[in-house]
């Protein structure tokens, strides 16, 4: 067998698969965003106290670097990390499971096929750059070595490394799904701060924090060593000129090195790998249901058998009875949400609920509120994507009303969730009448499960809203972020009317996709 | 009661036209409706299940367009799509509940009516199982027992006996039969046995277009006189194939015995009853023979 040649076909069967997908030119549009808000100085660099450098070949490179890094390894890692579940849905895994090939070599050919996908991004960058140092027209001296080479010795690293820490995540069972999710982005938060306490990181940050540091000393030796990439309009007012990473041959293989952790990453998945084998698939509940049917009289094939030529007795229905409680409906809903949760996560939940109707300081309430409201995100995280995921859309969209019962149902027992987590805490600003922060906690219980249905109506996917809930929920509510704290603990960072607006837009969004999935289905 | 299928096309993109101006009338009664893979079949299923639209054309239950007012027939349809999934986490009781809520069932009269179906179809003794542990053939039976759930006045079946072993199969047909009675019911197959059993029209569809529309005994009259039964050497099999149009060959101890349909017996050839197997085969060739000139 000639492994080069399977691999290529692996990764290209892979990588052709995804880029014919709409998804994949939604993402290089986003990665053509990140270029424009470079170009615009949205993302800025800023180096000890308010530098920047101006913008030669080097310093572009290096910014377009650091917004691939920073952005692509966590936005790349829920881009990518669905590689081996699409194996498994499309049940081409098990004819592979059925030839020679080895797990070690499925993982890294995955990883190398997760690493295409996520260089094309770097490679729009890339191009990118380059007309960005004439737009910019500070220095029009070109340098391709140097506007290029932290894209290859940076970013493509960080990205091999992203690559197979999603092959990872999706091989081992418990990271598999919502929480693994959930988990990566403070894992991604982990890994982007060791470079502040001079650790080599993944991201490459390391790199040009101590490149453009010891630059800056030698024309300000009283700058500090803060080194900043930020997003808004906080600009930098002072420019020093940088000439790049002094790429020795010590550094260039420091990076190299994560290409073969990456590599490491990957075979270590191969260990987890479940090779397509149905019973490894199983959770363990499913487990628990085979083993019943093994040793329950073969059940699982095969059920007592009456007779097949018996007559059918079916008590014809009154049309009376059919009449479509909507309490019902919101019941069976919310039902259907919480089902195949463990009994942790009640206590838990329960627990939350409680602590934030008894703490008796406000700012223990907050601080409840926030954990009590991240507690539900892989409940909320399925509304408006089950359908999809489980293939149902076609029972339920042939069945009277749906758009205006189910949905309308869905969107309460999702608010039901919100209110049973958090409940306290709006029980606590009633009784004391903060009608301000009443109408916060209020606009962030609406708000929630309102993004959760849109974004799931809309990809299908329960991914899209874990990832963007948790960065917002870390970026906004848990540091109390003017703007951005959706769930409004204090009066600075509170903002309901915004809130409540865009609940109605995202409510307007879930029914408008829904209407259009129902027409399609 | 009455659907009526009028002029309907449907184009996928800009070049693929799954349906060409499909006319047909229902009433009460089984309609088997044949066709070849690819032929269009569920795609017409997902028009009159409203899941999605025709580009041209209407769809009419009771008069009521149903592009314009779906849910006159929702309320009374029941549908088995070819390809459902199911909620793993939920056990058979409580999907079926579910589904109830969703067509509007209030509960007593659906915890009844699941009662009843899970009887039905033979799942009463694993109702209490998550249906991720359920095979194929069992999937299929709750799919078969939701579209029951609201005593359709329209059961609309797609390959419904896919997955069903033997036995499950026949009595999938025996309950099809005695459902029919006062609705209509459309089974969609490319097995011929399924419809054979069960259907009281056919309807034979090909490419996208209507081919045939008749009572089985019509269709099989057609084709009287026509089919053969021929001995033959193994080795003239190739050549007997490609000068006839064969609709079954079995190999035996004095040679291979081809079913042939033509107008003039092959030399040594005895003429046999036409089955319904025959008879599809011999519309869609005349169609496709028709098509290519």
């Amino acid at each position: 067998m000639n492994h080069g040649r399977v691999l290529y076909h692996l990764v290209k069967a892979d990588f052709l698969e995804r880029v014919r997908r709409y998804s994949f030119l939604l993402t290089l549009a986003g990665a053509l965003y990140l270029a424009y808000a470079v170009l615009e100085e949205k993302a800025q660099l800023q180096v000890g106290q308010g530098y920047r450098g101006i913008y030669n070949s080097a310093w572009v490179g290096a910014l377009m670097t650091v917004t691939a890094s920073v952005f692509l390894t966590l936005v790349g890692f829920y881009i990518v990390k669905n590689s081996l579940q699409r194996d498994v849905q499309t049940r081409v895994g098990q004819i592979l499971a059925t030839t020679p090939m080895r797990k070690s070599f499925y993982t890294v050919a995955k990883m190398i096929s997760n690493f295409t996908v996520l260089a094309a991004m770097v490679v729009v960058l890339m191009l990118a750059a380059l007309g960005m140092q004439y737009l910019r027209a500070e220095d029009l001296h070109l340098s391709l070595w140097k506007l290029w080479s932290p894209f290859v010795l940076v970013a493509l690293p960080a990205m091999a490394v992203t690559a197979a820490v999603a092959i990872l995540f999706e091989t081992l069972p418990l990271l598999r799904g919502g929480f693994g999710n959930v988990a990566y982005f403070f894992v991604w938060t982990f890994a982007l701060a060791s470079a502040v306490i001079g650790a080599d990181d993944f991201a490459g940050m390391h790199v040009f924090y101590d490149s453009m540091g010891t630059a800056l000393r030698k024309i300000d030796p009283q700058s500090g060593p803060s080194f900043n990439f930020t997003i808004g309009n906080q600009r930098p007012y002072r420019t020093f000129t940088w000439n790049g990473v002094d790429w020795t041959a010590h550094a260039v293989l420091l990076r190299l090195a994560w290409v073969a952790v990456a590599v490491g990453i990957a075979l270590v998945a191969s260990v987890f790998f479940h090779r397509f084998d149905p019973a490894r698939e199983f959770s363990l509940w499913k487990q628990k249901a085979q083993n019943a049917g093994a040793n329950g009289n073969g059940e699982a094939e095969r059920v007592a058998v009456g007779d097949i030529h018996a007559s059918v007795v079916l008590t014809p229905l009154q049309r009376s009875a059919i009449h479509g409680r909507f309490g019902q409906m919101v019941v069976s809903e919310l039902r259907l949400m919480l089902k195949g949760l463990r009994w942790w996560w009640y206590v838990v939940a329960a627990g939350l609920s409680i602590a934030s109707l008894v703490s008796p300081a406000a700012a223990t309430r907050q601080g409840v509120l926030i954990v009590a409201w991240l507690w539900p995100v892989l409940v909320w995280s399925k509304m408006g994507a089950r359908e999809t995921q489980h293939a149902t859309q076609s029972l339920i969209f042939s069945s009277p009303r749906a758009l205006y019962r189910q949905l309308p149902a869905l969107w309460t027992a999702g608010i039901l969730v919100a209110i049973l987590t958090g409940g306290g805490v709006g029980i606590r600003l009633l009784l004391g009448q903060d009608w301000h922060a009443l109408a916060a906690w209020i606009g962030g219980a609406l708000f929630i499960p309102t993004l959760a249905l849109a974004l799931g109506v809309w990809s299908g996917s329960s991914k899209p809203f874990e990832a963007l809930y948790t960065v917002w929920w870390y970026v906004g509510p848990a540091h109390y972020t003017p703007g951005l704290d959706f769930m409004g603990l204090t009066p600075q960072s509170a903002n309901a009317p915004v809130y409540l607006l865009a609940t109605i837009g995202l409510l307007a969004a879930a029914y408008w996709g829904r209407r259009v999935q129902a027409q399609t289905a | 009661m009455k659907l009526v299928i009028d002029n309907v096309s449907k184009q996928y993109g800009n070049n693929v036209l799954a349906l060409r101006n499909f006319s047909l009338e229902l009433r009460p009664g089984v309609l088997g409706l044949l066709g070849p893979n690819g032929a269009g079949k569920t795609t017409l299923m997902s028009i009159l299940a409203t899941i999605t639209r025709s580009t041209a054309g209407k769809v009419t239950w009771n008069d009521v367009d149903l592009a314009i007012n779906p849910d006159a027939v929702r309320a009374v349809l029941g549908y088995l799509p070819q390809d459902f999934g199911v909620y793993p986490n939920l056990n058979a009781v409580e999907f079926l509940e579910y589904l109830a809520a969703v067509k509007g069932l209030d509960a007593p009269t659906a915890k009844r009516r699941i009662d009843e179906l899970l009887n039905l179809v033979n799942l009463a003794d694993v109702r209490k199982r998550p249906l991720g542990g359920f095979s194929g053939g069992m999937k299929q039976r709750v799919g078969i027992a939701q579209a029951l759930l609201n005593d359709p006045q329209l059961l609309i079946v797609d390959e419904p006996t896919a997955g069903l072993d033997p036995e499950e199969r026949v009595r999938f047909r025996n309950l099809l039969s005695d459902l029919a009675g006062e609705r209509i019911v459309i089974l969609s197959t490319h097995i011929v046995s399924d419809v054979e059993a069960t259907a009281t029209d056919i309807a034979l569809i090909s490419k996208g277009a209507l081919v045939a529309h008749a009572a089985p005994e019509e269709l099989l009259r057609q084709v009287e006189g026509m089919v053969w039964e021929w001995v033959i050497p193994s080795n003239e099999l190739t050549a007997a194939k490609q000068r006839y149009l064969v609709s079954n060959t079995t190999r035996r101890s004095d040679g291979v015995h081809v079913r042939v349909l033509a107008p003039q017996p092959p030399a040594g050839a005895q003429p046999v009853l036409p089955t319904l197997e025959d008879a599809y085969l011999y519309s869609l060739s005349n169609h496709r023979m028709g098509a290519a000139a």
